[in-house]
């Protein structure tokens, strides 16, 4: 699949469409690894907490009845697959839309329940949810001993502490991934070797602990294809097995079981008080009941509910033409208090560096290869330039922003006056070595009028008591991947940054206790301008339009630079700035690149 | 007057003698104490059935129903503290009456089930205002500066209340951030600080019961902090500029 998720349009399978692929069900999952029949010839009687009692006949290796709340027994096919003390097994209901997917833990007879099924409607948010898109219900319970025996008082339980962990998977299906479980909600996988690109993908996720080895997951693919991957994990043996049940890009129902080997990638630092232990998972569960404490979750969440950012639901398709019209209206451009760096920016920008003035009075050309833009400069003074295209005899009066991002390394932009469709320029300018990135960006993506677009030129500056290189330039780099930084905009606003692939990056909200809960993640470009002195250039594709480019100094943990964006207020260009703090880094570069995917390198 | 003063270190104010509520405890104690010491008067003076110890009764009643008064109306304002710290927005609307009123950031919100409900159940709900915490460090103050003060009028049908508080106040952050989308979705996106100042509650008596005729917040400081910083700087918040509908969640009146 070339198509990247987040621009793929998936059919509205309907609920007639999905109940009729699903018959395929019937029959159980497929499983390249050969199943257990630990369970053949055995009953089971499941009791979960606060929902369903299932009472199992398993008559062979493939076939079960289930009796749901001491209702009639129905027939059912089903897989099974054992990892250390775990059974796991995987069944739908025939002529129903809804299956169940069940890990006995044989050490303490607990067990845990996923209920699956796929149904339309609209989640706790109001968003319309697809008929495609797998629901779940997690419940737990145990495996209820002879007449008379004690039920087991511990669970197992939704957890924090996976929190940070990265691992590489390789099912027996030959499908490899990169996960990053950097969130108690969320992930974040890089689809290997199902698609052509390396980006990063964001999916609602449960966590559950099993013991100090072992977890429970799941994700669901919601706001995409809405698939889910579930499965158990043993991190001694880094080895897994699992379920993915759903429509692929195809609108092709998958149902199989696998079986995985897998290998940590490495930890990120959580941030979340030591004594937070994620029994409870309060994110998202909107707002608390009228008369209610605003802070409290409600006393029963309903059925299903999870909490998934849905962008490409609310993003407003505008066209060109309304772009332009509303940048007509309205381009703001640094606007306040010059002074007063919040006063611009608001909430991202309450950390920003202290604006430069290395560049006033200056007169310079910086030339960009390939037929790239070649602008000359005269700099007036701290907030304001002029500019022009080289050839060109009159110049362009803009306002500007400049940040000292490392020693001599200037960081500035400003709009680029009279163009349609608005664009603007963020450039880092290296008063030592003579190098120069442009970041050259427009409102407008073939998919979205008010999407901005974006692209590196490197070259060179011409400037009084420069000598710049004829052929070093700054590169693209994947110096980053892997990496997780805080960044915190201002004390009411801090986010990670998980830089999870040559070319694209995650950004994951803190709760107010600093663990890790709602993410996003979109496609990226990353350039070295300096040892330890980077560009990150982020558009949030398919959800706001909007780009972050900032240079980020590993020195001195700050990041600096723009936000560029239009849309029905018009067009903006603004400042970011923040403190950052290292969470750490994966260990994932060996998974990119062109070498690794075999395409003729 | 300046009970919010800044002051060079955090620890002049000692935790269990700045928040609201504990105030507020102290008193009603106060007050119980002064109860039980009118009643021991009439008790001496039922005994001795002089004539014309007849109209000190009297007062002595009437004392004791305005210490009873009091204590009631001291009751009521720690009910609507109670309520607004644990964001039980709605029951402090109940707290009114029905041509209740609040001030706050600049703007009369007037009407219980309009105003009122727009600013409890609206925009405090919406920034988790109200909830009690400590000053922010460097905003100290001494209690015993402005002790609560309770004056209910001789009819004993008016009576105003006045205390320090030190509470919790945010709003939404505007913004189409995504990182403010996300914030949203997971119960938050909300830029909060710290404010203090004095609450002037004046009370009504309707059909023998207390209500909240109106409050206001005469703020004395707003610092960004939230508990567990170890230093806070004073901040401005934008007064209240537009009133309702154009603002949904305006005021009636800009004051």
């Amino acid at each position: 699949m070339n198509e990247p998720m987040h621009r793929y349009k998936y059919t509205k399978l309907t609920k007639a469409e999905v109940d009729g692929k699903l018959r395929a069900t019937a029959s159980g999952p497929k499983c390249a690894s050969k199943l257990s029949d630990a369970l053949a010839g055995k009953s089971l009687k499941i009791v979960t907490d606060d929902g369903p009692v299932l009472s199992y006949t398993f008559k062979s290796g493939t076939k079960l009845a289930l009796s749901e709340d001491g209702k009639a027994a129905v027939d059912a096919s089903y897989g099974a697959l054992g990892l250390e003390q775990l059974i796991f097994f995987s069944h739908m209901i025939p002529n129903s839309s809804k299956g169940y997917n069940v890990y006995l833990d044989t050490e303490t007879n607990l067990a845990t329940v996923f209920e699956v099924w796929f149904s339309g409607g609209k989640d706790s948010q109001g968003q319309a949810l697809d008929d495609r898109e797998v629901q779940r219900q997690i419940y737990f319970g145990y495996v209820a001993g002879p007449s008379g025996t004690t039920p087991p008082e511990k669970r197992h339980h939704t957890t924090n502490r996976i929190e940070g962990k990265g691992m590489y998977w390789k099912q027996d299906t030959g499908i490899e991934t990169l996960e990053f479980y950097a969130s108690i909600i969320s992930t974040n996988f890089v689809e290997l070797t199902r698609h052509a690109d390396d980006l990063s993908y964001c999916s609602p996720s449960d966590y559950v602990l099993v013991n100090d080895n072992m977890f429970l997951y799941d994700r669901t693919e919601c706001e995409f294809s809405g698939i889910m991957t579930m499965y158990a994990v043993d991190l001694f043996t880094q080895t897994q097995v699992g379920m993915r049940l759903g429509f692929n890009e195809k609108d092709e129902l998958e149902y199989y079981m696998f079986r995985g080997t897998g290998k940590m990638v490495g930890h990120l630092t959580s941030l979340a008080p030591f004594d937070e232990h994620g029994l409870v998972v309060n994110l998202g569960m909107g707002p608390a009941p009228k008369g209610k404490p605003a802070a409290a979750a409600p006393a029963a969440a309903p059925k299903g509910q999870r909490t998934a950012y849905r962008p490409a639901r609310s993003f407003t398709n505008m066209t060109e033409e309304q772009v332009h019209q509303a940048a007509e209206k309205n381009t703001t451009t640094f606007t306040g208090d010059p002074n007063s760096p919040q006063q611009q920016a608001g909430m991202m920008g309450g950390n920003t560096l202290p604006y430069s003035d290395l560049l006033v009075g200056k007169k310079f050309t910086l030339r960009y290869d390939y037929e790239g833009p070649v602008y000359e400069y005269q700099v007036t003074d701290i907030y304001n330039l002029q500019w022009r295209k080289e050839g060109e005899t009159a110049w362009r009066k803009e306002t500007y922003r400049a940040f000292e991002a490392d020693e001599k390394l200037v960081f500035f932009a400003h709009m680029l006056g009279g163009s349609r469709p608005k664009a603007s320029v963020k450039i880092a300018l290296d008063l030592l070595s003579g190098l120069t990135t442009c970041i050259h960006s427009k409102m407008g993506t073939k998919y979205y009028g008010n999407e901005v677009s974006y692209r590196a030129f490197f070259g060179v500056a011409e400037m009084e008591g420069l000598e710049a290189p004829q052929y070093v330039r700054h590169e693209f780099t994947d110096e980053l991947v892997g990496r997780g930084f805080t960044r915190t905009y201002s004390d009411s606003m801090t986010s990670m940054h998980l830089y999870t692939t040559p070319h694209s990056s995650a950004w994951t909200i803190y709760t107010s206790n600093q663990t890790l809960g709602m993410q996003w993640c979109a496609p990226a470009l990353y350039v070295k301008l300096r040892d330890g002195v980077y560009i990150f250039d982020l558009v949030e594709e398919a959800c706001n339009g909007a780009e972050t480019c900032i240079i980020e100094n590993d020195k001195t943990m700050r990041a600096s630079g723009f936000g560029f964006s239009g849309g029905a207020r018009g067009v903006t260009l603004g400042v970011i700035g923040a403190i950052a703090r290292d969470l750490g880094q994966y260990d994932v570069k060996e998974y990119f690149g062109p070498k690794v995917k075999g395409r003729g390198v | 007057m300046a009970i919010f003063k800044p002051t060079s270190e955090s620890t002049n104010c000692p935790k269990q003698d700045t928040g609201r509520r504990s105030f507020i405890r102290k008193a009603g104690v106060a007050a119980s104490a002064a109860l039980a010491s009118a009643a021991a008067g009439i008790a001496g003076t039922g005994r001795d059935r002089h004539p014309a110890k007849t109209d000190e009764a009297r007062q002595l009643a009437n004392r004791i129903g305005i210490l009873e008064d009091a204590e009631a109306v001291r009751g009521l304002c720690r009910q609507h503290a109670g309520y607004l710290d644990r964001g039980r927005y709605e029951e402090a609307v109940g707290l009114f009456a029905d041509d209740g009123a609040a001030v706050y950031n600049g703007g009369l919100y007037a009407g219980r089930e309009q105003g009122v409900r727009r600013l409890y159940c609206g925009a405090f709900g919406r920034g988790r205002t109200g909830k009690s915490m400590e000053p922010a460090p460097g905003f100290g103050f001494d209690p015993a500066d402005h002790p609560e003060t309770v004056e209910v009028a001789s009819d004993r049908t008016t009576a105003v209340c006045r205390f320090p508080y030190s509470m919790r106040a945010g709003a939404p952050m505007v913004s189409d951030s995504s990182l403010v989308a996300l914030a949203r979705l997971q119960g938050e996106g909300i830029r909060q600080w710290w404010e203090g100042g004095i609450q002037e509650v004046s009370c009504v008596k309707t059909g023998g019961a207390w209500k909240i005729g109106r409050v206001e917040y005469r703020l004395l400081a707003r610092a960004d902090y939230r508990p567990g910083r170890t230093s806070a700087e004073a901040i401005d918040v934008p007064p209240c500029a537009r009133t309702f509908p154009a603002d949904p969640s305006g005021p009636d009146t800009l004051v």
